[in-house]
This record gives structure tokens, sequence and C-alpha cells, in this order.
């Protein structure tokens, strides 16, 4: 991962630890050794990622800390992501989201114990995302305005040295990983009868980099208990029968 | 070691007698409801006299009583109009527990007073005094007895249970005194009608099968529990206040000025193994108090969180007519709850990242004022907005509907993604492109074939938002429908018209997004979507 991105250097007599997050370039070797200082004095981030729903993980193994992740701009990816991360019982904060659906997180299995909500940060977005990028470890925002690239840089700076994943929902300059929703099928309703059971859909995940290919998989997102699982053509043999993917 | 006995005031229908208070204009003996979530929480005796209900919804409890006046549920108003009350008490006894707006503990007086019943009495006609004149009183060994005591008296009476008499006190009370329906239910359908039936099962099963609340009563009415108020009373010198002189006018000075005091005040509490979980803050004006809240905490309050508190607090009514409209005198902190330390050892030693949520969250709340940090919450209800709520971080929330319930005419899972706060405008048409419309009986005119957003401007009251809010995927081009269920009935009253008729459909679009869309007297909206 170090090896792959450009680094800031600055020669200076600042810490290693000040080299990466001040505006020079550092080169991969402070980082790294920025990273070694962090660990020793306990404060780098767990290299573990925060995690992602388990049938989301053939798409994505973790959400990386220090990577910005861009989802579709509304939708369920974001509350699927939210439920993955705090049900592993990493805190998480939602900016923005004004049409939150609680409930549909909660069914997808989120622990609403820990998310943070700010509704609307009106002017200040960018002080309270970096507020919250220094203390929970995922950030899903939905800005009112595509956020500039200099901006951006700094977020995920800061994200990067506090160890925590962000999640934008829209575009986010420098994303890391792309997740979106290629195909959606939903079944249930038919002419007035019936009512929504679940939705099928092709989840698909393309990465930045030489070695990332994209990946898709099929879900149901969600499905007839609200919950994330796979839809692929095996899962549904097995499948309830009440899930009638034909019709 | 002479026993303590506890002393109960009760204020019956506080929430009315708040509201008499605060808007006068009302004759004393008209009928008033106080409502909550359309719900009747509190009514007056005239209103009970013409069958008026707790419980009751509004609909029932005009149609009753059709001069019916409604007030609107303020939990901060009762605990406002309630602080005399305490101060009255207080004057006489010190260390008053207040339990709920209406409400109050304090330790009975022993024979200071000449006996409990006259010290009663002098208590009653101090609160006649402050302008209470409907306040009764129960004292007993225990604080659940004496607040049955006292709800058995009558006005500005004394009810006395003997030393050692609780339980036979207790024996002969329906179980529906018991302040949980669930456990009161229970012992109903199993045939037990008053506490002296639950009394006669063996502890034992009772601890099993009815948890710890059912426990306590049940050790209560066989008269073997000597558990005393006291266990969340802290001792009132752990009060602290600061004075200021000359007096200051922006919150921003008084914010600054009692950092110092609330440092001591968690200082003191710290030298007593003890964290302050909910606390009091008053705030003073020509020695009267003119502001005075009780604030929670999810964790416990730190010195900071304590200024920051008095800061919001200052500022959120410095600038109203009501309340502080005087430079502020004096600023006091008082403990309402108190947690040993080590049941937070957790959170003060191990836990780090809590500690720098709170933190981060207290920042937010500077910049954006305390209500911009929500917690989300699922509670009873039936349409999407009614299902969730955001409590502000910090508060305790009030009021939430239970989830457990059954609520009929609730959707069938999965619920939608994005609620909309207030319901969109849109129009449904059949396939001659005329509206779609169902019948009272819930016949649909024909299938919907495809529907568009009407743009903006929203009329007045459906509170407009910024002409950038709307959502996406739901614009003014038509969009054809691929699927669609319902209609099914609204039950509740629909928005803000509460005698009209409305369904519910699901309408999914080629496109693979749902929506949640209701018919109503007044066209089609929008309510939530599913993708």
């Amino acid at each position: 991962m170090i090896a792959k991105c450009k680094h800031y250097v600055r020669p200076s007599s600042l810490t290693p630890i000040e080299h990466v997050f001040d505006d020079g370039w550092v080169t991969v070797r402070g980082l790294e050794q920025a990273e070694a200082a962090l660990a020793g004095a306990g404060l780098a981030a767990p290299p573990e990622p925060v995690a992602v729903l388990p049938a989301l993980r053939t798409l994505l193994g973790g959400l990386r800390r220090g990577h910005a992740v861009s989802v579709d701009a509304s939708g369920v990816l974001p509350l699927a992501l939210l439920a993955g991360a705090t049900a592993a019982g990493a805190w998480s904060a939602m900016v923005g989201f004004s049409e939150f659906g609680v409930l549909a997180a909660a069914d997808l299995g989120a622990d609403l114990g820990r998310v943070v909500v700010v509704e609307d940060p009106g002017s200040q977005w960018s002080e309270v995302v970096a507020v919250l990028l220094t203390s929970v470890e995922l950030v899903l925002v939905r800005p009112p305005a595509p956020v500039g690239g200099q901006l951006a840089r700094r977020l995920v700076a800061l994200a990067r040295r506090n160890g925590a994943a962000l999640v934008c929902a829209g575009d986010w300059e420098g994303a890391q990983t792309r997740l979106h929703v290629a195909s959606s099928l939903w079944v249930g309703p038919d002419g007035g009868a019936g009512h929504l059971r679940g939705r099928r859909v092709r989840v698909e995940a393309s990465g930045r980099g030489a070695g990332a290919r994209p990946r898709s998989a099929w879900l149901w997102l969600p499905g007839p208990d609200g919950t994330v699982s796979g839809a692929d053509l095996e899962a549904i043999e097995s499948a309830p029968a009440e899930l009638d993917v034909a019709g | 070691m002479s026993r303590r006995r506890v002393l109960v005031v009760w204020c019956p229908d506080w929430p009315v007698v708040a509201a008499r208070a605060e808007e006068p204009g009302h004759e004393d003996t008209a009928p008033v409801a106080v409502l909550a979530a359309n719900a009747v929480v509190a009514c007056s005796e005239a209103a009970r006299a013409e069958g008026v209900r707790r419980g009751m919804r509004r609909r029932d409890a005009q149609s009753r009583c059709p001069e019916l006046v409604l007030v609107d549920h303020n939990p901060d108003r009762d605990a406002r109009a309630f602080e005399p009350v305490l101060t009255a008490v207080e004057q006489l006894r010190p260390g008053v527990a207040p339990l709920r707006p209406g409400l109050l503990a304090v330790r009975a007086p022993g024979r200071f007073y000449g006996g409990e019943e006259a010290a009663g009495a002098l208590i009653a006609e101090q609160l006649v005094r402050a302008g209470v004149w409907d306040c009764r009183l129960g004292v007993a060994d225990d604080l659940f007895t004496a607040e049955q005591a006292a709800r058995r008296a009558g006005p500005q009476e004394t009810v006395v249970v003997e030393v050692g008499g609780s339980a036979a006190f207790l024996r002969d009370l329906p179980v529906g005194v018991i302040d949980d329906d669930e456990v009161a239910g229970l012992l109903r359908r199993l045939g037990l009608h008053t506490l002296g039936d639950f009394a006669r099962l063996e502890p034992d099963d009772v601890q099993a099968r009815f948890g710890g609340y059912g426990a306590k009563v049940h050790r209560l009415a066989r008269g073997t529990d000597p558990s005393l108020l006291g266990v969340r009373t802290p001792p009132p010198e752990l009060e602290c206040e600061v004075r200021f002189e000359p007096p200051l006018d922006t919150a921003e000075a008084v914010g600054f000025s009692v950092r110092r005091t609330a440092e001591r005040f968690v200082a003191q509490l710290a030298d007593r193994g003890l964290v302050c979980t909910e606390v009091l803050i008053e705030a003073e004006c020509d020695d009267e108090v003119a502001s005075s809240r009780v604030w929670a905490h999810s964790r416990w309050f730190a010195a900071t969180d304590l200024v920051d508190r008095v800061h919001w607090q200052l500022r959120g009514q410095l600038r109203t007519t009501t309340g502080v409209t005087k430079p502020v005198q004096l600023v006091r902190f008082v403990p309402d709850t108190v947690e040993p330390v080590a049941a937070h050892a957790a959170g003060l030693w191990g836990g780090g990242t809590d500690e720098r949520v709170e933190r981060a969250v207290a920042r937010v709340q500077g910049m954006l004022g305390p209500h911009a940090v929500t917690v989300p919450m699922v509670q009873g209800g039936r349409s999407p907005a009614d299902r969730q709520a955001l409590v502000p971080w910090g508060e305790r929330p009030v009021g939430l509907r239970p989830a457990e319930l059954p609520w009929p005419g609730s959707l069938p899972p999965p619920a939608p993604v994005r609620v909309f706060a207030q319901p969109r405008p849109v129009i449904v048409v059949d396939e001659r492109g005329k509206l779609v419309l169902v019948s009272q009986r819930g016949v649909v005119s024909a299938p919907p074939v495809r529907f568009r957003a009407v743009r903006q401007p929203v009329p007045a009251g459906r509170g407009a938002r910024r002409a950038a809010d709307v959502p996406d995927g739901l614009g003014d081009d038509w969009q054809p429908v691929g699927a669609w269920a319902g209609p099914w009935p609204v039950e509740e009253q629909w928005w803000e018209n509460p005698a009209s008729w409305a369904a519910r459909f699901q309408i999914v679009t080629v496109d693979g997004r749902a929506w949640l869309m209701t018919c109503a007297d007044d066209g089609w909206w929008a309510e939530a979507g599913y993708d």
C-alpha cells in the first residue's frame, strides 16, 4: 500500500510524525518511519480495516483506514457500510444525511448506540467532518456540494492520521474504492398485489491503481428480513421459496 | 438506629397545573387536557368528570368534551413549574429529591415538627402558600409505599403508614399500582389482583419471572425490603455555586467564569468516588431562579462539559424575552444523579474511544449548538417518519413510542432507506394521463402508469426546505411505473389535515428504484424512498 502511493516530502526538523500530516512531501521511507513511530507511541491505527457486513466481503475486505470510499449518492450502500462497522463495535458518524432511514439501518444490523448523526452541518461542513475524523472510526458524509481536491486530500490525510475510514455518498476526488449498484430488481409487488419483499442488486467495486480490477457481486440488498445476503445463483437456489425471482 | 422514613409529596395532574400556571387565561374550572403524540397525558378534574382519560386519543377526548382546552405537553415546562414547589419544601426540610415533575420525596421529619402528620400539614400549608393547593402527602418506611400513601390522600392531607406497616398497607392495593404495565398485566392474567395475592408467591419464582423491579415490589408487599430513599439522592453539600459581582450579562462571560466552580464540583464528587450523570444547573437573577434545567450525560460530566451546558442553557434563554432577562448573578450546580466511579471504571481507564467521541461531539455541539448532534433511535409508529427519532446527544429520550407493540397498519419490512422529513408532492397518472384516485373503499381508479415530482415551490406550512433538496431520482420528468403494490389505508391522521383520508402505495420504477407514495385528499405525496 505504501509503495504505491505518492507522498509528500518536506525535509525539515519536524519529527517523522509531523512529516506525514504537514503539507510537505514525505518520502516513502519517512512515512514508514512515521507509522512505526506512531505505532511505538500507541497512536497508530490498528492495521485491520473497519469491518463490513459479511455479505460485502467478496467486494471489499473492509474499509481501509485512511482511505476514502465513494458510493452511490443515494441508496442503501452507506447504510450497509454503517451497519457493518457499528455491528463490529466501531463508532460511526453520519454527516449530512437528511433522509436517514433509521429503521432500515437497524434492520441491516447497525448498532444505533454507536452512531452519531449530524444532519445539517450547514456552512461548517468541513470543520465538522474534520473533528469527527479525529475521533470515530468511520465517517460517512453526504456533501452538500462536490468537495474540492485540496479539501478532499486534507480530510483523507486527517483520516489516515487518526485511523478513520471515510465514506462519501457521491463522488470523492481520489477515492481509492468506488462501490455502486449496477443493476437492481425489486421483487414483491405485482399489479397492486403483494408488497416489496427484497431487492436483488449487482454491486460493483472498482479500485484505483494497477492491481485493482473491478469486482461485482449479486446481493439481496435488502433481503426480505431487511438484512444483506448473497444472491448468487447458488445462494438463490437455497433461498426461501417466497422470493420468486423469476417474477 | 432510628429508621429513616420517607415523605412523598404528590401534586396530581401536574402537567395541567404547570400549563395553567404558564399560560393563564383559561378559567380554573375549564376542562384542560395535556396532549403528547396525539394522546392525553394528563387532564384536569373537570375534564375527567366529562369522561376524558389518560391515554385517550385527541379525537375521542374532544368528542367526550367538546369545550376541552388542549395544551401540548412540555416536560421542560413541567420541570420549571415544579421548581417553586421544590423550593417551598426545601425551606422546611433540605435534601429534596424530585422524582419527576409533580412528585418529590424528602426524608420525613421526625419529632421536630411534632410528628409526621403535623410535619405533613406544615408542608401542605407551605405549598398552598406557594400557590399549589392540590398536594397530597404520604409518609412510610420506603419510597414505593410512601408514594402509594400519597396517592390515597385527599387534597392537602397526609396519609401516614406506621413503622413496619408497609406490607399491611400494600396488601389490599390492586396490582395496577405497579409502575410497570408488563408486570401488572401478567399478574392480572395469573389471577392475582392485589399486592397481597402477589406477596404469597415464593420469592425465588418472582425473581425469575418478574425481574428486578417485580422482585422489589414483591419484597415490599411481603414487608421484607428495608431499602430506603437516599441511594440516588446525593448529599446536598455537594452543590457548588458561584456568585458574580457585578452580575454578568452574556452567556460567554458566565461560561468563562464558572470554569473554576465546575472543576471544584467534579473534584468534590471524585473525592467521594462519585461521578455525576445528571446535573441540575440553575442561574439566578435578582435572587430568583431564572433558569433551571436538568442535563443528562451519556457518560458522566467532566468540568468542561458542565461549562458547555451552562453556556448552552444561558445562550438559549438570554435571547428570549422569558427566562433570563436580567444579568446573571449566580450559577449553581446541583448533582441530580450520581453514580459510583466503579460503574464507569471501564470508561475511565479502558475504553478510550468513547471519551474521544464525547470530546468530538462536544466540539461539534460547540460549533453548531447542542441540538445539532443526534443519536438515531427506532420507535413504534405506522409511517416511516413516525418510526424513527433523532434524539439530541446527551439528552434522555422523552416520549418515544414503544417499538415492541404491534402497530396495525404499519408497513411490512424492508424499511425504506430514505425517509423524507416532509413528504414531497408528486403526480401519479394512469394510462390516459388522468390522476390516479382511490375511493374511500380502497378501490383504485386505474393502475398507475407514470409519475413525476411536482417542482417546488412548496406551499407554506409544508416546511419548505432548500430548493436543492429535491431527492435524487424524484425529478420532474415523467417516470414509468414498473410495478406497484397497494393501496393500504392510512389509519393515522394524514399529515396536518385530520379529516382527510389517505392510502399508501409502493411504486417501483423500471430503473429499479422504489418509492413509498401516499394518495391523500390533497394529492399524491412521496414519503420515503427504498433506494
